[in-house]
């Protein structure tokens, strides 16, 4: 039933990191494990997909000697994320259907 | 969220995409600092140099403004400082950003207007109010802060009746409009982010 849905954003924790990409202009890793409540571990690899996916820019750069990751969407991951929806919407309707 | 293969439905992802996105709400940063700052010295400079000029003749009344470039670097150091701090960047912090840029080189602008124009500060007050107005109207309503918002249009009605008023008057009324755009929103918004921290 959802062969269609993107599977880099049909899964919990990337979607829910996209989810809040999308609402801000960028947010740090720390930032993203506290909303997200996700492991550093898990979280690093969901993030890194998204980054091979094209979704999100990551940066990483040290700030006061202490390493920051940085994640901010891209253009691509606005775009697929909103397919997402609309396609989320569409099986909602045609269940009400 | 503890694992990342469950299945989700359409219902649940829509619900988590808008669990996520109400998340990130209360990420605006808090600003009050600024408006506490300016706030605070620019309505003590109105009041000194109103007593300056009205109770002492003192004829430099005016020295007490040279504490703005103090302030401005002030401004710079702290906004320098939380930047590292910060963990999250709203679009709202963005715009506000842009907002107060446009509004400082605004007031530099106009003291620069008041100097090649002979000195003439008669209607300086006017147009400081209705920056004021500008800034916190706006940022009253980007952040959703209702005090700011009715400081803000306040400050435009002020801004009218500064007109009528000699500079001396124009001084006291310099020192209202602050304190009602910034200093009261100001104290308001801080309370209003020490409840969200606790």
């Amino acid at each position: 039933m959802f062969k269609e849905l993107d599977p880099i954003l049909h899964s919990q924790l990337r979607l829910a990191v996209m989810s809040l990409l999308i609402a801000v202009k960028e947010a740090e890793f720390t930032y993203i494990r506290e909303k997200t409540n996700a492991t550093a571990g898990n979280l690093s690899v969901q993030v890194q997909k998204l980054k091979e996916a094209g979704y999100i820019e990551v940066t990483k750069q040290f700030k006061d000697n202490y390493p920051q990751t940085t994640c901010k969407i891209t253009a691509q991951g606005i775009e697929a994320f909103e397919a997402y929806v609309k396609a989320l919407q569409q099986y909602l309707q045609a269940g009400q259907g | 969220m503890e694992t990342d293969d469950k299945e989700l439905s359409p219902q649940e992802s829509l619900a988590l995409i808008k669990t996520m996105i109400n998340k990130t709400k209360d990420s605006v940063a808090d600003d009050s600092f600024y408006f506490l700052l300016w706030g605070w010295l620019v309505f003590v400079c109105c009041i000194a140099e109103f007593i300056l000029k009205v109770y002492y003749q003192y004829p430099y009344h005016y020295v007490v403004w040279w504490t703005m470039p103090a302030a401005g670097i002030a401004s710079a150091v702290y906004g320098a400082r939380q930047s590292k701090q910060k963990k999250v960047t709203s679009f709202v912090d963005e715009a506000l950003g842009f907002l107060w840029m446009a509004i400082g080189l605004s007031f530099i602008t106009l003291v620069v207007i008041n100097i090649i124009n002979g000195q003439n500060w008669q209607t300086a007050f006017t147009y400081y109010i209705l920056l004021y107005a500008i800034g916190t109207f706006m940022t009253g309503s980007l952040i959703r802060f209702k005090p700011l918002i009715i400081g803000g249009l306040i400050n435009f009605a002020l801004a009218i009746i500064s007109i009528r008023l000699n500079y001396d008057n124009q001084l006291l009324i310099g020192s209202v409009a602050i304190l009602i755009s910034y200093i009261i929103p100001g104290h308001l918004l801080r309370m209003k982010h020490q409840k969200q921290k606790n």
